[in-house]
């Protein structure tokens, strides 16, 4: 029986619209038979006007004031009827006291976007330069989501088995050199998903997604005259939407399928996506930012205040975001389980994750509950959840992060360590046989799991590869900033030039650091991650903090793809090592290893015996597991030479029905790689200066 | 925006001229429901429309479902440019036939 609901016809003609008393859950709007339902939050505002405008025009269509016994609670809803969904355009007025000292900054005057606005216009297409004397800068507009997905899911893909690849939407397509249609968008992603299956990683880390401005501080280069922007987007304007500039079609508002299409299809090519999220801290910035939202609609909730009602700053970036007050947890987490069910998303890398952890007065809590909710709420229970675990106010919890079972961590020291040990430090040996086996000093001790810790030698945040290995120093001139900014703790060696250089010998050097930083990644226990671009050198010219930079700088140059074809091909075979070997993706500390070996042993030039001393620059590991399904032994003997000298490394016995076949050898320009793997009969190896050798075992033919 | 129904071999001919948004996409929708006879294909011919809004993608897409139903073929006939690079990177462009002209039908 079809019978027409009673709720669905207006009660009210208020200013023209027909309207009734709105649902106050969902917040943010929603489409209701005839109508569309607004409902919006706030605890110290004394009332509440919706301000409809059409598309683009600057003057509004109509304001309703939400007559006072609309509201519930501090939510004020309404449903308006007879509206354009796709035409009408939204905001609110709210009225209350104007205090700073007290936390309240209301001011009737502004039109305030819906922090639960899934689609934004104001900023569609990227770089446009917005008209600034317009009063209400970043308009909430009406999605759809209606999207075919086609039967489409999460993949679920094991944590220990992911290889992940973290990229900038823009700067991965927007040179020339891409060749596809769409550059520097999320469709320009789309069409090189071809690529990304033959490199063979199978997840991508998005940097923020979320709707940011590039303007936000944008300034012009005090030397070159050049623009800069907020080109990274750490610095959230609408947690809901998709950045339109980033998408083709963002001028035709179609932001939110163009990025569905492009989960889908990764999905279809068994990638999964990760995105960026930044939840410590808003656009708003300090006292002196624009009141866009949060702060017109209830500052004191959403912010951490000092007593004096100044923002706290440990985001390094003007406020903090008061994550643990229930409301925003409960933002945050609306805000995740919309992209985990809408937009079918597999995991998050939360920025500055610490900050996440602190009470409203910024103390480190012992039970954050904002990360509680997020480890155990139904919705998110299999999307990755990774913490940055650390914070701009001095929070660095690598190790001691509230994981609650679930979160994992991008591993600076991993960073650090693989970094010191790649470039021949003294006293690095020890730490490094930690890292390579997933970390036990840090996460074995709290019951955790090798993958756990986020594996990486390099991220959006310091040098490329090419340039950790062609830079002693940053070179930020770019920046605007007198090189002042960045960080100076990069461990990185420039193999015997600063830069760029026609010394055949350096080149070639770098080239093989290349090689081995790779190889030790992708050998190691944990979840790997790489930098875009950094399989064939991608370089930024020294600048390791390009988050301003709009240009060929931070762009990938995929010409590079075919000059250093060499370095991309050895790392395709890496990764699909990895993927073949399942006892370099061992996800438990008590692992038993095979029938004959244990799981994870270290040896030196000799079998068994490692030179754990200070000035020991060599070490290789053996990791063996027996495969499921055969019982077959899986096994993987990686030797490291980071000393200036070659230097003969006998190779394990192993049990006689198998041998040794030499896979890569970082110390033979001509084939690092090598395919089909010829078999190794000898009992030892000279590994070259600076080099390294990957065997596997393989069952001897009887 | 106008909509006329014409004929073309054994196909119905919905042929639209100007733009599809929000404004005039009910004037489609309703011609759909109300004009489309069974048992024949169904052409769009839109190479006189020179954008489509969301909405209007939206509207093919019901069309698309509609003569799925029906059981009969539906091809989209002269989409501008710009319109199929956003059916493209929107995703909907995958679920249509399309070609430049009605004469480029293939027979069947």
């Amino acid at each position: 029986m079809d019978l027409e609901r009673i709720d669905n016809l207006p009660t009210d003609t208020l200013s023209g619209f027909r309207v009734r008393p709105g649902k106050p859950l969902p917040f943010g709007v929603s489409s209701v038979p005839g109508g569309l339902n607004f409902s919006v939050y706030t605890s110290a505002g004394t009332s509440c006007t919706l301000v409809l405008f059409s598309r683009s025009e600057e003057a509004p269509l109509g304001e309703i004031r939400i007559p006072d016994h609309y509201r519930i609670g501090d939510v004020y809803s309404i449903v308006v009827y007879d509206l354009d969904y796709e035409d009408v355009e939204y905001g609110f007025r709210i009225d209350g006291p104007f205090s700073p000292e007290e936390g309240h900054r209301f001011n009737p005057e502004n039109v305030l976007m819906d922090p639960y606005a899934r689609v934004l216009s104001g900023r569609e297409e990227w770089g446009v330069e917005p008209d600034w004397s317009k009063q209400y800068q970043y308009r909430s507009r009406v999605a759809f989501d209606d999207f075919d997905w086609e039967g489409d899911s999460p993949l679920e893909i094991n944590d220990a088995d992911l290889v992940i690849y973290e990229m900038h939407v823009r700067s991965f397509t927007k040179s020339e050199t891409s060749g596809v249609k769409f550059k520097g968008t999320y469709a320009g992603i789309t069409e090189k998903i071809p690529y990304l299956q033959e490199l063979g990683v199978n997840a991508v880390e998005l940097m923020p997604v979320f709707e940011f401005d590039e303007f936000e501080n944008s300034r012009i280069h005090p030397d070159t005259g050049e623009r800069l922007f907020n080109y990274w987007g750490y610095s959230t304007v609408a947690f809901f939407a998709p950045k339109a500039g980033f998408a083709a079609s963002g001028k035709f508002g179609m932001q939110v399928d163009e990025f569905k299409q492009l989960v889908k299809e990764l999905h279809k090519a068994g990638i999964e996506v990760i995105l960026d999220v930044v939840f410590n801290h808003t656009a708003e910035g300090n006292e002196r930012g624009p009141s866009i939202s949060f702060k017109g609609l209830d500052n004191k909730i959403y912010y951490m205040l000092t007593p004096e009602g100044y923002y706290f700053n440990f985001s390094g970036t003007g406020n903090t975001l008061n994550c643990n007050n229930p409301v925003v947890r409960n933002l945050v987490l609306d805000c995740l389980r919309y992209w985990a069910s809408e937009y079918h998303i597999d995991g998050f890398r939360f920025d500055l994750a610490s900050i996440l952890g602190r009470d409203p007065w910024g103390a480190p809590l012992s039970n954050p509950p904002l990360l509680e909710s997020l480890a155990f709420d139904p919705i998110l229970s299999s999307c990755k959840l990774i913490a940055e675990a650390w914070d701009a106010g001095g929070l660095y919890q690598v190790g001691t992060f509230p994981a609650f079972g679930r979160w994992s961590e991008w591993n600076g020291k991993y960073r650090d360590t693989a970094r010191k040990y790649l470039k021949g430090d003294e006293g690095q040996v020890g730490e490094m046989a930690q890292r390579v086996q997933g970390s036990p000093d840090l996460y074995q001790w709290n019951g955790r799991s090798p993958a756990t810790s986020i594996n990486f030698i390099t991220c959006h945040d310091g040098f490329t590869l090419a340039d950790l290995l062609s830079f002693n120093h940053k070179h930020n001139e770019a920046n605007g900033e007198n090189n002042c900014d960045g960080g100076d703790d990069n461990h990185s060696w420039n193999c015997g030039a600063e830069g760029w250089t026609d010394d055949i010998g350096i080149r070639n050097l770098r080239t093989k650091q290349s090689m081995n930083a790779l190889s030790m990644l992708m050998t190691s226990r944990g979840t790997p991650m790489v930098l875009m671009g950094d399989e064939f050198g991608r370089s930024q010219h020294g600048n390791n903090n390009a988050y301003c930079i709009d240009s060929p700088i931070s762009w990938v140059d995929w010409s590079l793809l075919e000059s250093n074809s060499i370095l991309y091909k050895f790392t395709q075979a890496l990764i699909s090592f990895r993927h073949q070997h399942p006892c370099l993706r061992v996800n438990r500390f008590d692992h038993g290893g095979s029938k004959s070996l244990p799981s994870c042993s270290f040896h030196g030039t000799t079998p068994w015996q490692v030179n754990w001393s200070a000035d020991s620059r060599q070490l290789a590991w053996l990791m063996t597991c027996d495969q499921e399904d055969s019982g077959i032994m899986d096994a993987v003997y990686v030797a490291t030479n980071m000393a200036h000298y070659a230097t003969w490394f006998d190779l394990p016995e192993i049990p006689s029905d198998y041998s040794w076949q030499l896979c890569f050898n970082t110390g033979d320009s001509q084939s690092p790689y090598l395919n089909p793997p010829p078999t190794f009969n000898d009992h030892g190896i000279l590994v070259g200066e600076r080099s390294v050798v990957i065997f596997q075992v393989s069952p001897r033919e009887t | 925006m106008q909509v006329t129904l014409e004929s073309f071999d054994q196909w119905q001919v919905i042929r639209v001229s100007g733009q599809v948004d929000s404004k005039t996409v009910g004037d489609l929708r309703d011609f759909i429901d109300t004009q489309l006879k069974q048992g024949h294909p169904v052409a769009l011919e839109l190479t006189e429309v020179p954008f489509m809004s969301s909405a209007g993608l939206r509207t093919l897409l019901t069309l698309q479902r509609k003569t799925k139903d029906m059981g009969v073929d539906l091809a989209l006939i002269g989409v501008a440019e710009e319109i199929a690079d956003t059916m493209k990177v929107t995703g909907f462009y995958q679920f249509f036939t399309i070609h430049a002209s009605l004469e480029a039908i293939p027979n069947p």
